[in-house]
Formats: C-alpha cells, sequence, structure tokens
C-alpha cells in the first residue's frame, strides 16, 4: 500500500499541474474498483461505465482543491462516487431524496433491465437484488470492503465514521447478509 | 481482541484464498472451533460477495478505451491563457496561503529579532547579549562613513561604557570591573583617534566634538566619585581603575 499511496502522490502533484495522461494513470488504477462499486448499485453496465467517467471527471475539476493530508486520493474519489449516485438516482426518480450521508438508501424496487441470460450477469442481478434487501450502510460497507477491496481504514474514510465503527457494522452487515441469502435460496 | 475485529481478520487472510480454491470454508471453520457459531455465516457471505467481485468487473478493453476519451476531455476542458492555467492550479484560498505564510513569517522573525536587539542593548557584561551588543555597536560604526559621526558615535560609546560600569557596580557584579575599566579604555583611546582624524580633515568642527568629549569624561569622573563613597570597599579597586582611565583620557585631550 505505501508504494501505491507514493505512486499515487506523484501522480496527483503531475495532475494537479495539468498533465493530463498523468491523471489517466490515476484513472487507470483506480477505475476498476470505483466501477465495481458503481455497478453493485446499478442495473446497467453501461450506466455504470458513465458514471464512472463523470466521477473521474468530477475528481479531475476539484483536483486543484484536493489536499492530501485531508483523506487519501481513493477515499476522495469514493466519496465523489457516492455523492454521483445519489445524484443518478435523483436524476431517474429511483430514489427518494437524501441526504449525501444517507447514500446508497434506494429501495429494492428498482426497475430491472431485461438481461441477457449470461452467467455474470445474472450474478450482478443476484448480488443487486439481495444487497437491495439490506441497509443502506450495510450495503455501502460490504461493497466498499469486499466489491471494491477496500481496507477498513479507507472505507472509514469513506464513510467518515471510525474504523471500530466500520469493523462493527461490516460484522453485522455480514451476518444480515447472510440472513438475505438463505431467504434467496 | 474484540470478536470483530479477530473475524475481520479471518476474513481477510482467508476469503481470498477460499475463493481461488487454495482453502476450504471447513478447513478455516476448523482452524478456530472457539468461534466457528459466529464465523461460518460471515465466512460464506464475504465468500459469495468475493466470487460475485467477479462478475462485477469491467468488461475488457473498457479502461483502456475510456482512458482515452477521458484524457481527451480534460484536454479540451484545460484552460489556454497562462493566466487561466494559474488560476486553475491555484484556488482563491491557496492564493491566500501563499500570500500570507511568508508574510506572516517574515513579521515574526523581524519582531523576534527587534526584541533581541532591544534586548541586547540594555545589556551589561556578564550578560547573554552582550556580545551582540557590542557586535551592534561595531556594525554601526562601520556603516557610518561620515568621521564627525562617527567621532560622536564613539563618544556616545564611551559615555555606554560608563554607564555600564555604574551598573555593574550597582548590581554588585565587582569581578566584571576591571574588563569593564578596560573597555572604557578602549573606548576612550578610540574617540581620541577619531578626533585627531576630524582634526587632519575637518579642523573647523573638532572644537565642539573635543568639548563633547571633556564633558562625557568630566561627568564619567564626577559620578565614579559618587559611586565610590556609596559603594562598599571591595568595589573600590575597580571604581579607581575606571577614574585613572576617565583622568588619563582627559589629560591626552590637553
Amino acid at each position: 500500500m505505501p508504494g501505491r499511496l507514493d505512486k499515487d502522490h506523484e501522480l496527483i502533484k503531475k495532475a494537479q499541474r495539468g498533465d493530463s495522461h498523468a491523471f489517466g494513470d490515476l484513472y487507470e488504477s483506480h477505475a476498476p474498483a470505483i466501477f465495481r462499486y458503481l455497478y453493485a448499485h446499478l442495473d446497467s453496465q453501461m450506466d455504470a461505465e458513465d458514471l464512472t467517467g463523470e466521477v473521474f471527471l468530477k475528481a479531475w475539476q476539484s483536483l486543484p482543491k484536493y489536499t492530501e493530508r485531508g483523506v487519501p486520493f481513493l477515499a476522495f474519489l469514493f466519496r465523489i462516487a457516492r455523492n454521483a449516485l445519489v445524484d443518478y438516482y435523483r436524476q431517474n426518480n429511483r430514489l427518494e431524496t437524501k441526504d449525501p450521508q444517507d447514500m446508497d438508501g434506494y429501495t429494492a424496487d428498482g426497475v430491472s433491465e431485461p438481461i441477457e441470460v449470461v452467467g455474470s450477469q445474472m450474478e450482478h442481478q443476484q448480488i443487486l437484488r439481495i444487497l437491495r434487501k439490506l441497509r443502506p450502510d450495510y450495503q455501502s460497507v460490504l461493497t466498499l470492503r469486499f466489491i471494491s477491496a477496500l481496507s477498513p481504514d479507507e472505507t472509514a474514510q469513506v464513510m467518515n465514521r471510525s474504523v471500530g465503527a466500520i469493523r462493527v457494522l461490516q460484522h453485522r452487515a455480514l451476518a444480515a447478509l447472510r440472513e438475505e441469502m438463505d431467504k434467496s435460496g | 481482541m474484540k470478536i470483530e475485529r479477530q473475524i475481520d481478520q479471518i476474513i481477510n487472510e482467508n476469503v481470498t484464498a477460499i475463493t481461488a480454491g487454495e482453502e476450504s470454508l471447513e478447513s478455516i471453520l476448523a482452524r478456530y472451533p472457539q468461534m466457528a457459531g459466529e464465523l461460518r455465516p460471515r465466512l460464506e457471505a464475504a465468500i459469495w460477495m468475493g466470487q460475485g467481485r467477479l462478475s462485477l468487473a469491467t468488461r475488457p478493453g473498457f479502461i483502456c478505451d475510456s482512458r482515452k476519451y477521458l484524457e481527451t476531455q480534460i484536454r479540451s476542458m484545460q484552460p489556454n491563457s497562462v493566466w487561466k492555467r494559474i488560476a486553475w492550479r491555484y484556488t482563491p484560498q491557496r492564493w491566500v496561503f501563499n500570500v500570507a505564510a511568508p508574510i506572516l513569517v517574515l513579521l515574526l522573525l523581524a519582531l523576534v529579532m527587534n526584541s533581541a536587539v532591544l534586548t541586547a542593548r540594555l545589556s551589561i557584561p556578564g550578560d547573554p547579549l552582550y556580545s551582540t551588543k557590542l557586535v551592534i555597536e561595531d556594525l554601526q560604526l562601520a556603516f557610518t562613513f561620515d568621521q564627525v559621526d562617527k567621532t560622536n558615535l564613539q563618544i556616545q560609546q564611551s559615555r555606554e561604557r560608563a554607564l555600564e560600569f555604574v551598573e555593574l557596580v550597582m548590581e554588585g557584579k565587582y569581578e566584571y570591573l576591571p574588563i569593564a575599566a578596560a573597555r572604557m579604555e578602549t573606548e576612550i583611546i578610540a574617540s581620541l583617534h577619531a578626533l585627531n582624524n576630524v582634526a587632519k580633515n575637518a579642523p573647523a568642527v573638532e572644537m565642539p566634538l573635543i568639548a563633547n568629549l571633556r564633558d562625557t569624561l568630566s561627568n564619567e569622573i564626577s559620578m565614579l566619585n559618587i559611586l565610590k563613597g556609596t559603594s562598599p570597599a571591595l568595589a573600590h579597586p575597580g571604581i579607581d581603575l575606571a577614574i585613572q582611565v576617565a583622568q588619563s583620557g582627559v589629560l591626552a585631550l590637553r
């Protein structure tokens, strides 16, 4: 992790000086995690792809104001992603208006797109279906920890909580997820 | 260690291995029999999420293609003029910080330097900042180029040595008196030399300067005599030495 942080640090400095290629490198290393996080909340892969691009564009626009002393770059990106999801649901009327802190609080009533019967898409829909039955903060902690593979520290920074609180939340979220898995067969 | 932390650690260490088929759920549970009840459902759920992670991966080529698109978009958004580029890089807060921080540091430095100089000016032999006082005086002399001003400054410094001498007696620091008397002598000799130079270069202004030095030395002699009368016998040898030095100066002036 320190290696990744050092590399990020250099790339961020270059990007802040206007180097678009350096920002491209940052995109390449962090976009997969952001995409997985977004896709775990959305029905459509294309929407997740579009939103990933939007997140990075917003990150680029906010880059001059970004200082690493506040939050690590990855946490900064995930915060933008959380806000982008809230905006997305507001625009698509799939979510009752909620505070950004309450992100991911969309209901299970989201209309699923017709899906091709392809293994990975079925799995995706299954994950989506089960996750949507959980509390919003459970969904967040599970996607950040197990889908985007963030450490407890990083997850804590994204969710604005302590590491201890994240561990407790994850503990309960996993139990709730297991129950939902049983109910869904 | 709290159970949440322990279970989190076990999950972190083993989910990848189980997903990759290197370990089995049962073998992990067998390693932690005391918490198997709590661990099993959570580990199963974490494994399920780990397996689901693969189905949420990006499609092949997406990252590479979208990176190119993103870079093109960024380049089109970038400001063209130099001023716009600077404004983009530096937010108002950063501008304020960049300007305010050096000013604040300079002000603090000036404040510290000013306090040090003031403290040094009030110091007497034996004080930590006394050498700074002498350096400041030397600098003042070095940067005074007019001969008359220089001579006036020398006379003023000789007066300063006499005042330091009085302060030393009043504070009971008798051990410093011989050194202080020697410094007085050095200043008087330097003043006399400066007067000689004025006599050579500007004889018209010589008389007021001689009068100034004579008054200074006469006042010093009177002051030292009064001091001798009021101070303990232990200080007398040092005071006598200083009186002698001042009298020699008056004699040299004649």
